[in-house]
């Protein structure tokens, strides 16, 4: 026979092994509802697992790199984040510079400097440790702070005595707008300077964390009141796409200063991204190995309610691997049933945690401090991770199916007439 | 020419330390075209020696030669070649396929042989007809009396012009009516295709369809008959 009747013989033969597989799973239709849900459910817990810990993590490191670090920050060699140091030797003296250089750059969407203080904040009634900022108040890189005023007004760079604080912090301290407070921070010196400020805003950016301990005030009179004269902690840069981080760094190397990567200075949340990955790859391999194992008992009980039948099979001439053909063809229908239903509830669960998000409430949120959690947490679509998580099922649902299989293909025909 | 010989044949199945002993250096000739019942009571080992020559199972030790190939060298796989081009049967429990329509339970046997469509529609279409069930092509099993389901099972088991057709107490589940005519059936399609059939029965109005008798008894052939 020609290869092209071989071929048409093997279509025929496989379609009418499709419909004998595909029937025999309308036999038990409750059994294959139940099995094609579990298979669904399970897929969409791996896929809202994976959705709502890629939201997590991913948010909260754009808002780390929106808020606080931006995608690039070049410091003086010697600075240290953890001291605040304003030791000038610490400090970058020239800063205006680095910023037209970078703002050149076209990968830079926005430059500018920023210099940290520790400080402590106190009212009549109380007082906070918290850091103080001194910023660029034109620059686009506070354009989060600006669209999350709540109230008052943004800064003036000439505003010699206001500052804006978080509704939080100003809520905890019993301050509202025009009240005056009082800011003590240790000076480059070493000396302690205290000044009074008034609030002129107050902003709510969604993230406790950054809104209570945060004050800001225009670059130039942080200067002066840290003593730190033209000097800037850092420069920052937030780039039009943050794929162009390595060769952003690369081009503003120069002696004398460090340029560090928003993985650099995320460190954290990059550490706990990877280790809550690893977590959620057991997870999904507990919820992939649930899940083979109910395919596997299915498609077992079927094979052994069936033993008569599959001895007719036999009886007519069908060979032990159309068996197997069948009964993995079943197992196909059955986990693509279960992964479209799967897809469905896995895909809509996302888009609720992602277009309305999970309250946690402030205090959990506040309580990630160096992780700049909202207080509502969002989900995020990973088509990659939710394409390989379907194809993950399929396969260990075949995987699964392969001992039913070869046990029906093993199956002597005349023991399996017997029954 | 023999359509099957067995020569010394024995089986004996083992159920934990129980040893039984199926059948007894049987020896026997089928030819070409015979209608030929197989009687003996529950246990004589009639099922045994029609699984035997149906290629269903090996025997222990002796030959099963059918078309004079000794068919206890074969593999499962060439086995199983033999039973789809050359061996039909039907079952005391009609044994469709329950999830195929009656058409499609006579096609499957093509299906497996990689007949041509036209000429499955055509082979099928006839066998239907010749069973008296054309009008009952699209119902499946469970829609089907016991005695429309074994004439399916006849159908089928002639779709593939076998050599040999084997029937295990084809009208122990019939009534009287419907295992006349499934009989009439059996005893015609003999007739017209020449294909050889040979049936297990106790049922004295069975057996007198038949052109040759051979009875069992204790796993032995105590008559094999004249055909």
């Amino acid at each position: 026979m020609s290869g092209e009747g071989e071929g048409r013989k093997r279509i025929s033969m496989l379609y009418k092994l499709w419909v004998l597989a595909y029937r025999d799973l309308g036999r038990n239709r409750r059994r294959t509802i139940m099995t094609t849900v579990a298979v669904a459910l399970g897929l969409a817990l791996l896929i809202l697992m994976n959705g709502y810990i890629a939201g997590v993590m991913d948010g909260a490191l754009q808002n780390n790199i929106r808020l606080k670090t931006g995608h690039v920050q070049i410091r003086a060699s010697s600075y240290n984040e953890a001291d605040l140091s304003l030791q000038w030797r610490d400090l970058l003296s020239e800063p205006a510079q680095i910023v037209a250089r970078a703002s050149a750059m076209p990968e830079v969407r926005a430059a500018a400097p920023v210099l940290w203080a520790g400080g402590v904040i106190a009212t009549s009634n109380d007082s906070l440790g918290l850091q103080i900022t001194g910023i660029d108040t034109a620059s686009a890189i506070y354009d989060p702070i600006r669209s999350a005023m709540v109230a008052g007004d943004f800064l003036a760079a000439d505003d010699r005595s206001g500052i804006l604080i978080g509704q939080h912090l100003a809520e905890d301290l019993g301050l509202g707008l025009g009240r005056d407070v009082s800011l003590t921070v240790v000076d480059s010196d070493g000396q302690a300077d205290e000044g009074i400020f008034t609030v002129r805003g107050l902003f709510n950016t969604g993230i406790p964390s950054y809104d209570e301990s945060t004050v800001l005030m225009p670059l130039s009179k942080a200067q002066a009141f840290a003593r730190a004269d033209k000097r800037a902690s850092a420069i920052i840069l937030m780039l039009n796409s943050q794929e162009s981080t390595a060769s952003v760094v690369a081009a503003l190397q120069s002696p004398g200063v460090q340029v560090l990567t928003w993985s650099d200075m995320n460190q954290l949340i990059v550490q706990t991204l990877q280790s809550s990955l690893a977590f959620y790859y057991i997870l999904d391999g507990v919820v992939i190995l649930i899940v083979a194992v109910i395919i596997a008992n299915t498609l077992l009980m079927s094979v052994f309610e069936r033993i008569r039948e599959m001895g007719i099979l036999s009886a007519l001439g069908m060979k032990g691997y159309h068996l197997t053909q069948m009964l993995l063809l079943e197992a196909t229908c059955l986990g693509l049933g279960g992964i479209a239903l799967g897809l469905i509830l896995g895909l809509s669960g996302v888009a609720y945690i992602t277009y309305v998000g999970i309250p946690i409430g402030d205090l959990a949120s506040a309580a990630g401090n160096s992780v700049a959690l909202g207080s509502t947490i969002y989900g995020r679509f990973v088509p990659d991770t939710f394409a390989g998580l379907s194809l993950a099922t399929l396969l260990i649902i075949l995987a699964a199916s392969l001992y039913p299989a070869w046990y029906a293909s093993r199956l002597e025909p005349a023991e399996a007439l017997r029954g | 020419m023999d359509a099957i010989r067995l020569d010394h044949v024995s089986k004996i199945y083992h159920v934990g330390a129980v040893e039984t002993r199926a059948l007894n250096d049987v020896s026997l000739s089928i030819g070409e075209g015979e209608f030929t019942a197989l009687v003996g009571p529950s246990g004589s080992g009639k099922t045994t020696l029609l699984q035997l020559i149906g290629c269903l199972d090996k025997p222990d030790a002796g030959a099963v030669k059918i078309k004079g190939q000794d068919v206890t060298r074969f593999s499962a796989n060439q086995r199983a070649d033999l039973r789809r081009t050359s061996i039909g049967f039907v079952f005391q429990f009609f044994a469709l396929v329950p999830v195929l329509t009656a058409y499609e339970n006579v096609e499957l046997p093509l299906l497996l042989s990689g007949v041509k469509p036209s000429e499955r529609r055509e082979r099928v279409n006839g066998l239907m007809r010749a069973v008296g069930l054309e009008d009952r092509a699209n119902h499946r099993p469970d829609q089907l009396s016991g005695g429309q389901q074994q004439r399916v099972a006849i159908a089928r088991a002639l779709a593939p012009r076998p050599v040999l057709v084997l029937a295990d107490e084809p009208t122990a589940n019939l009534d009287t009516a419907n295992g006349q005519q499934a009989m009439e059936i059996m005893e015609r399609l003999n007739k017209e295709t020449g294909t050889a059939f040979v049936y297990a029965t106790h049922d004295p109005r069975v057996i007198a369809y038949a052109r040759r008798v051979v009875k069992m008894q204790d796993g032995a052939i105590v008559d094999a008959g004249v055909a």
